[in-house]
């Protein structure tokens, strides 16, 4: 296999150049949500691992504000759709009318055709208009009248909504949460940073005044430049083993699919690219397990009946699981200790 | 109900074989046949109580009706009602019956014939053991505890028979046990309805129930160590041949002495006793190299009491190791010979015959021992019975001239001192004095005593004596000057010993008839007793006084020609034989007479002390001690060595900038392959030393935790304020994550000054029994046996697994039915 120094891969970032871009734009969304650096990584992570955004968390703790932020710090296109209980899937996804000039139906775009959609309160919507970005999402386009429309590069959709406990909401479908490839909460700023907020916050809403700092070119090439990141066998092994394990815990109902694998290892390159890493290690997938999984996984009725959130089980998961121990080994290795057929003496028993 | 009568039939089985072992007692089988009808009866008996649902002691109470009417129906007084029906008179009929069975045991040696009172005794025994073991094994579903009233059958045979038990009937009766044992258990399980195994699984009638694994591997377990004990424990080796050796044995059909220990027979009245029987038996044959041979022997008695000369008990050493040397003395010619002897079944001794000294014994095991001063080999659990065995043995020729200058020995010699002891008797003393008046040397000494034992001194040969050695026995011999060998020789070493010269007598053959080839036929006539004269620098010097001419095979030597002989010049053609003893080891009298310490005696190396033996136990702790440490110092060598082989694995090379054979997934930094793959295994090998490091200072290692977590967890934990170690475990940290994850490893970083330093830090906040076991123990190395013995074990419990239940697809008890 013969694969390409980083010199000729085209449109890709020195490592220099990745890190400035990057750190700008989680510099600018910080002027707006202070305190929470993690947060705004992980968000930019999954933007640059291709994927969507879910933000959940109770009212007024920032969830658009990061979303919009986010939105602002790249010059792109961005739109913005207000879930309501009366949206309709054509909302979304666009229209076609009769032209009577032409007299011909002609498509009007929906709110997805942009580089990044704004889904606010996502979960107030029926699931008969949440429907609609199953395509867009997953396979970046959309198709009204027998015509397919591809969108644009980079898309991203960021969607908030409120914990499904809170009234007027709508449970997201399964498939659409397998969609999302990343579900984060904001959770209440520090004392200090709320201070900073109110000083901040008091006199204009900084919002307003956030400039982009990048644009699509910019971000298309910070892409390309994750999807080289290193991922050595045992981490992909590693990822393959923590999704295994959520579809044989005994208290889940449903386990991770093999799209979260996927999504799981796209997220942990951009991770670790953010990091200044030019390779994946298994303390990525750890830190992100529970973003990445928790929402796609449902608990069993025991497990629910025990108060147990898919966070604590996927948490417990990755606490249990151990790392692949089957490194590659070279003549320089000191020999093996005698361990058999390689096996731990007593394997665990599965259900 | 049908399970009790099984088992009460089984009962009853066994009972009968156990009573196998009373075979060796009887001469016929007239007890079995009583035995078995008393047997069935109480069975019978049994077996109908408790089918009309009789309490225990209703049970036993007809048990024992059933036995008494079985008693008088085999062994009727005649006054009974209907041929079994017992009256008064019958059972003081019993009742005499039992004392003339006390009579009878003490006037029959085993085997018995078939009396009465003997087959009373015996068949009230069996029943009444039949009795008690159908209580416990039916009535109280106790069938362990039945063992013991069979075990007491077997007594009678141990009680009869002191030294040779036979084993063979005793296996009988344990199968018998072993049959009412496992009846009962399969009873048992068998109440709980069908048997599975722990997955559920059915198991069929001929599978091995998968629930008494334990069981049979504790049994596996209890044997092995029962039969691998007595092995490893010296001395208690060949017991359990031995008992089989001597199935039917123990007759004790003519032979010497009373069997047991060799220190406690009485040669003198064995040898008399064969020189008198009438018939001729043959007991040895011997085949050597040597042309003319002296005297066999196979006994020694040098402790001289008021009743004559006794034997004491030998120790010694163990024939089957290296025998002690004989040393090369001035004017003693020496020659090595090999001989080769078989004893007949007529002679059963604890000793065995062996021309003197020998130094290297073929064909005896380990029971045998040869004790050096007395020149014996002897057992004290084996006997010489059938025995075939050869040895090398040094002939050692005397001349009267080197035996002229041996100068006497001291007054305080250990040997002097011993074997000069005597009871004061005047006659003696006074015959000796003028014996040898005017003698200067020793042997010009002993040889005037020799030659006073002469015809011309009017002493001759007969059988018909009465033997016996004491002083008052001795003086009639000097008086009348009629004896036999024995006489002759006690005489002779008593007045030796007057003379204040260590002397005593040797048992053994004369030479028989020679069959040819080099071999001798000895038989019961060849039995001898001499005379042995010690002297210093020359050792045990044979001298036979007894008159040639009427000892068959007899044989004279250089420095002892026959007195009676015309010419007392020696004679040029026969002049061999003479027993020589190592002075250096003849510290007889220092030991203790403790014949059950040769055991621990043979052990001891040959050490070649003057006098007194040194003592080797000091060596063998100390031996004991260091092979512990050694034992004791594995681990930490392991240890060591895997830490030195991983510092000893070449640096990582720096990171070469050449492009020539560039591996071919390097992006951006091109570095030589081999650098890279020796870089990445340089990383896992200090990354390796550092778990192990981890475990030896009880440090928690998690394999679910990566590189970089557990780098943090160190330095958060363990290492907390100590800047140099925490860099150098993030170093650490940071290779071992590259060397896996990375496109490039971590090159030219000093990993191993940083597992110093983080061993350092480790070894430094953990207390001294950490430090100490680290050090001495490491947990790693021992964590790893654990776990490569866990592995071995549990592959082999699988692999075992699967080859029994192979195997048991073909057992043929799959054939008795398809479901249980």
């Amino acid at each position: 296999m013969t694969q390409q120094t980083w010199d000729e891969v085209g449109g890709l970032l020195p490592h220099d150049e990745f890190r400035a871009a990057s750190e700008a734009i989680v510099a600018n969304i910080e002027q707006v949500i202070e305190g929470k650096t993690a947060t705004v990584r992980l968000a930019l992570a999954v933007l640059l691992a291709e994927g969507h955004l879910l933000i959940e968390d109770v009212p007024g703790v920032g969830k658009t504000k990061l979303a919009k932020a986010l939105a602002r710090s790249i010059d792109c296109s961005v739109r913005r759709i207000q879930f309501t209980p009366d949206l309709l899937p054509s909302d979304v996804t666009g229209v076609s009318v009769y032209n009577q000039e032409t007299h011909d139906f002609e498509f009007r775009p929906g709110a997805v055709f942009a580089n990044l959609v704004v889904g606010d309160e996502i979960n107030r919507a029926s699931p008969k208009t949440q429907s609609a970005l199953l395509e867009c999402m997953e396979e970046r386009q959309v198709t009204v009248d027998g015509v397919t429309y591809q969108l644009q590069t980079p898309f991203m959709v960021i969607a908030t909504q409120n914990p499904i406990e809170m009234e007027g909401t709508y449970p997201l479908p399964e498939a659409q949460r397998d969609r999302f490839t990343a579900r984060i909460a904001m959770g209440y700023p520090g004392p200090e940073a709320e201070l900073a907020m109110l000083d901040g916050h008091g006199a204009a809403d900084p919002l307003q005044e956030l400039r982009p700092v990048s644009d699509a070119d910019t971000v298309r090439r910070l892409i390309a430049t994750v999807r080289q990141v290193h991922v050595a066998d045992a981490v992909k092994q590693y990822a393959v083993d923590l999704v295994t394990a959520t579809r044989e815990s005994p208290e889940l109902r449903l386990g991770a699919s093999p799209r979260s694998t996927l999504q799981l290892l796209r997220t942990a390159r951009a991770v670790a690219a953010l990091e200044g890493r030019d390779y994946v290690v298994p303390d990525d997938l750890q830190a992100l397990a529970v973003p990445v999984l928790a929402h796609r996984i449902i608990p069993t009725a025991d497990a629910q009946l025990a108060r147990r959130t898919t966070d604590a089980i996927v948490s417990e998961l990755v606490h249990r699981l151990a790392l692949p121990q089957d490194r590659k080994r070279t003549q320089y290795d000191a020999p093996r200790p005698a361990t058999g057929n390689g096996r731990p003496p007593f394997e665990p028993r599965r259900p | 109900m049908i399970a009790s009568r099984n088992l009460g039939f089984v009962a009853a089985a066994a009972t009968l074989l156990a009573a196998a072992p009373l075979s060796s007692i009887f001469q016929r089988w007239t007890w079995l046949v009583q035995a078995a009808i008393a047997v069935a009866v109480v069975a019978g008996v049994a077996a109908l109580a408790r089918l009309l649902r009789a309490p225990l002691w209703g049970q036993a109470l007809g048990m024992l009706a059933g036995l008494l009417l079985a008693l008088t129906w085999l062994f009727p007084g005649g006054t009974e009602l209907v041929a079994f029906i017992p009256t008064p008179a019958t059972l003081a009929h019993f009742g005499e019956l039992m004392q003339g069975s006390a009579q009878d045991m003490r006037s029959y040696g085993v085997k018995v014939p078939d009396t009465t009172p003997l087959l009373f005794i015996t068949v009230l025994g069996v029943g009444a053991v039949a009795m008690l073991v159908d209580l416990l094994a039916v009535g109280l579903r106790r069938p362990a505890l039945a063992g013991l009233p069979m075990l007491a059958i077997y007594s009678v045979p141990v009680a009869v028979y002191v030294d040779s038990v036979p084993a063979l009937p005793f296996v009988v009766g344990a199968c018998g046990y072993l049959w009412l044992l496992v009846t009962d258990n399969v009873e048992r399980v068998r109440r709980f309805g069908r048997r599975f195994t722990g997955e559920g699984r059915d198991v069929d009638v001929w599978e091995a129930s998968p629930l008494a694994a334990a069981g049979r591997r504790l049994a596996v377990v209890g044997v092995a160590l029962a039969v691998a004990v007595p092995l490893a424990v010296p001395g208690m080796t060949g017991g359990l041949l031995d008992q089989f050796n001597s199935v039917g044995d123990g007759t004790g059909n003519g032979r010497p002495g009373q069997g047991g220990s060799p220190g406690r027979i009485d040669l003198f009245a064995a040898l008399s006793g064969q020189l008198n029987q009438s018939e001729v038996a043959e007991m040895v044959k011997v085949t050597t190299t040597e042309s003319s041979p002296f005297y066999l022997r196979f006994g020694v008695a040098d402790e001289l009491r008021p009743d004559g000369f006794r034997v004491r008990p030998p120790n010694g050493r163990r024939v089957d190791r290296d025998l002690p040397g004989v040393p090369a003395r001035q004017g003693v010619a020496q020659q090595r010979h090999r001989a080769t002897v078989e004893v007949s079944r007529n002679l059963t001794m604890p000793l065995v015959p062996v021309y003197s000294d020998p130094v290297d014994v073929d064909g005896l095991s380990g029971n045998w021992l040869y004790d050096q001063n007395l020149g014996v080999v002897f057992s004290n659990r084996d006997n010489s019975r059938g025995k075939r065995y050869s040895f090398e043995y040094v002939r050692s020729t005397f001349s009267p001239a080197a035996l002229r200058r041996a100068p006497s020995l001291p007054a305080e010699h250990p040997i002097a001192v011993q074997q000069t002891r005597r009871p004061a008797v005047q006659q003696v003393d006074l015959l000796v004095s003028r014996l040898i008046e005017g003698k200067r040397t020793d042997y010009d000494k002993v040889r005037a005593i020799y030659d006073y034992f002469s015809r011309d001194n009017g002493f001759s040969y007969s059988l018909s004596t009465k033997g016996g050695t004491s002083g008052q026995e001795i003086v009639d011999f000097l008086t009348n000057k009629v004896g036999f060998c024995q006489q002759y020789a006690a005489a002779m070493a008593w007045l030796v010993r007057s003379a204040g010269i260590p002397a005593r007598v040797a048992f053994g053959f004369t030479n028989g008839t020679g069959a040819g080839d080099d071999t001798w036929v000895l038989t019961n006539r060849n039995l001898h007793a001499w005379t042995e004269v010690y002297f210093d620098q020359m050792g045990w010097v044979p001298f036979d006084p007894t008159p040639a001419y009427a000892v068959q095979g007899a044989n004279r030597s250089a420095w002892a020609p026959d007195s009676d002989a015309p010419d007392p010049e020696p004679s040029g053609t026969s002049a061999p034989g003479a027993t020589p003893d190592d002075p250096g080891g003849s510290a007889g009298p220092d030991r203790p007479d403790a014949a059950d310490r040769e055991v621990d005696e043979g052990f001891d190396p040959v050490t070649g002390a003057p006098v007194r033996r040194t003592p080797t136990w000091p060596w063998w702790t100390a031996g004991g001690v260091l092979a512990l440490l050694a034992l004791l110092s594995v681990p930490a060598l392991r240890r060591v060595t895997l830490r030195r082989r991983r510092h000893a694995q070449p640096a990582p090379a720096a990171v070469a900038a050449g492009s020539g054979d560039a591996a071919p997934e390097a992006t951006g930094i091109v570095v030589l392959g081999a650098d890279r793959d020796r870089a990445r295994a340089d990383a896992h090998t200090a990354w390796d030393e550092l778990l192990d490091t981890l475990v030896d200072y009880r440090v928690r290692v998690d394999r679910t935790e990566t590189p970089r977590a557990t780098a943090e967890r160190l330095v958060r934990d363990a290492l907390s304020d100590d800047a140099t170690s925490t860099a150098a475990v993030r170093l650490l940290g940071r290779a071992e994550e590259r060397a896996r994850y990375a496109r490039d490893p971590l090159t030219g970083e000093p990993l191993h000054p940083a597992l110093r330093s983080v061993r350092g830090a480790l070894a430094a906040r953990s207390d001294r029994r950490t430090r100490l076991l680290a050090a001495l123990l490491p947990p790693s190395v021992l964590l790893r046996w654990r776990l490569a013995v866990a592995e071995r074990s549990s592959w082999l419990v699988a692999t075992g697994g699967q080859a029994r239940y192979r195997l048991a697809r073909w057992s043929p008890r799959r054939l008795l039915a398809r479901r249980v």
